[in-house]
């Protein structure tokens, strides 16, 4: 393309620009105004009140509750995820019989839609008909099984490990796929030097794909901190707000309460941490180019 | 290839089998479910496969309102495949070929904006809608499923176009086509595989989607299918069998989708990734 196709350009960016400029870019300023406002049920016009509203949040116990909640959920499912999704790629990497159809199996969870997963795991975790209890009585490992999801104590572990189930194999595959350029002569000569598959993993593949890895964990804690379906399904953010993380805090106050803008605070906290995740994948990704860019 | 000891072959056909069993038995279960009779009692330990496997459970969960939600999520989300990937056709051409500033820029911005939480930008949203009188309308959530896609298939289709030599544009130009046609008749069919693999990733995120669904559908007439059957945890009570035929009908689409493409829908997913 040249100089003077520039028209061209502009005709071929100009939706991709108006949709996001206008649905995505505007309304994360439309947030942060809304948080200014204060709205109700029985007062639906925004009225402009400064920070009272964050005062208030603020002053709740429930504020701390959610975040200390988002980031047990977040640690939990990235780590667990992407440990899962590690060492499923290095077996699914290593020549075995089955190994095809194993590649394309292990994606299943992830194509499965979200609210299935969590119904589903509802279902597992049922306390009289679950699979999960039923297995736990059956060994004999368990007398009457668990109240997975209705115990406060369970709930949030028990979540995560369904999100860890739907998640990992989007992990699986990006690892997968960084691995396929880890060089195969590298590992042979680590093996006539007598290297175990311990060493080889720690001095020849992990520092191959740290860039990757890297760039998945920022990626993976971007998307399940603002993973809705699952917890929404699975619990609504309880029992006794033991669940509740962001996204269902803020479709509970918007749209179960109508109170815009108290929902708008948490959705200003959001973009915040969405703002310090990006700004660490930008210099996760600047430090590995300039590393490369040196001899 | 390298020839392991028989001992760690055994040990790592094991762990291939644990993963398989984990990935597949909630999988297993759910059809399990949805085959057995309303009359055959859950029994401790769970018998994993029915006595008398039955359809009964299908016919039940295909009922109007099923039906409804069907029509609805097909027709949401082919209109937002076919529009996401033509749009994110040409910006990714775009973005792949024109060599000014601002348009890495643009890029930048647009690319980013995959990262941004739907929970966080949905009140806006709605109020939006709202003015315009496009809540509860196909028109809301194929405007929202097309903009919340956009930035990912433009990302995939780049790594696409990346491959592709600019001299194949300079030949087409020596022959005398204008830009347009080039990008028509030469570019676009190069890129078959990558349409692919994106439209198959955007149908899979729009089939699902779930918050947009939710908030701006208000009555049954409109819902999709994730919403639909979430009402029906309520409305079925217990009735595990019929949800679980539910769940089955609802994933089929993607999952057929998905193991006929999946080799195309991998590779393109980390074509991407490969020229981040």
């Amino acid at each position: 393309m040249t100089k003077k196709d520039s028209w061209l350009v502009w005709l071929f960016l100009a939706p991709a620009i108006i949709l996001v400029g206008v649905l995505m870019y505007y309304p994360m300023v439309g947030t942060v105004i809304e948080s200014f406002h204060s709205t109700s049920f029985i007062n639906p016009n925004p009225q402009f009140v400064g920070l009272e509203v964050y005062q208030r949040i603020f002053s709740q116990p429930e504020f701390a509750q959610i975040v200390v909640n988002s980031l047990v959920w977040t640690v939990g499912v990235v780590v667990l995820q992407n440990l899962l999704g590690f060492f499923s790629a290095l077996l699914l990497n290593q020549h075995l019989p089955g190994q095809g159809l194993m590649r394309a199996l292990v994606l299943l969870p992830w194509v499965l839609p979200g609210v299935v997963a969590a119904i589903l795991w509802r279902f597992m975790y049922d306390p009289q008909l679950g699979l999960i209890n039923s297995f736990l009585i059956g060994l004999g490992l368990s007398d009457t099984g668990f109240a997975w999801l209705a115990d406060p104590n369970m709930a949030m572990a028990s979540a995560i490990i369904a999100a860890v189930w739907k998640g990992f194999p989007f992990s699986t595959v990006v690892y997968l796929a960084a691995l396929q350029n880890v060089d195969e002569e590298q590992i042979e000569a680590s093996i006539i030097d007598g290297a175990g598959p311990l060493r080889r993993l720690v001095d020849i593949i992990i520092p191959a794909i740290k860039e990757v890895m890297l760039i998945n964990f920022v990626l993976t804690t971007i998307l399940t901190f603002n993973y809705f379906d699952m917890i929404w399904v699975l619990t609504r953010g309880g029992p006794q707000n033991a669940t509740h993380i962001f996204p269902t805090k803020i479709y509970d106050l918007g749209f179960g309460q109508f109170r815009f803008g108290d929902a708008a605070v948490y959705g200003v906290f959001s973009i915040l941490v969405l703002v310090l995740l990006i700004a660490l994948y930008f210099t996760v990704q600047g430090s590995s180019r300039q590393r490369r860019a040196a001899p | 290839m390298r020839q392991r000891p028989r001992r760690s072959r055994i040990a790592l056909t094991i762990l291939q089998i644990a993963l398989a069993i984990v990935v597949l038995l909630p999988f297993f279960w759910m059809v399990s479910v949805s085959l057995k009779p309303p009359t055959e009692p859950f029994a401790i330990p769970a018998r994993l496969w029915p006595e008398n496997p039955t359809l009964e459970n299908y016919v039940s969960a295909f009922r109007p309102e099923f039906r409804t939600y069907f029509l609805n999520s097909v027709i949401v989300s082919l209109s937002t495949v076919v529009i996401t990937v033509s749009l994110a056709l040409l910006a990714a051409y775009v973005f792949t070929r024109a060599q000014m500033r601002i348009v890495g820029i643009i890029m930048t911005l647009v690319i980013l904006a995959q990262m941004f939480p739907a929970s966080a930008i949905i009140i806006p949203i709605y109020r939006m809608m709202r003015a315009a009188d496009l809540l509860n309308t196909y028109a809301s959530l194929i405007l929202a499923y097309v903009t919340v896609t956009l930035p990912v298939a433009i990302w995939m289709l780049r790594g696409f176009f990346a491959r592709l030599p600019v001299t194949l544009e300079e030949a087409a130009a020596i022959d005398g086509a204008g830009p347009l046609r080039a990008f028509v008749e030469i570019i676009l069919p190069l890129c078959r595989p990558g349409i692919v693999a994106t439209a198959v990733f955007v149908l899979i995120v729009t089939w699902q989607e779930f918050l947009f669904a939710l908030s701006f559908t208000s009555t049954r007439e409109m819902r999709t299918l994730p919403v639909g059957v979430n009402d029906f945890i309520g409305q079925y009570g217990i009735r595990y069998g019929e949800l679980m035929a539910s769940s089955v009908l609802i994933s089929l689409p993607v999952i057929v989708v998905f193991l006929f493409l999946q080799r195309q829908f991998v590779a393109g997913l980390t074509a991407g990734a490969v020229k981040g």
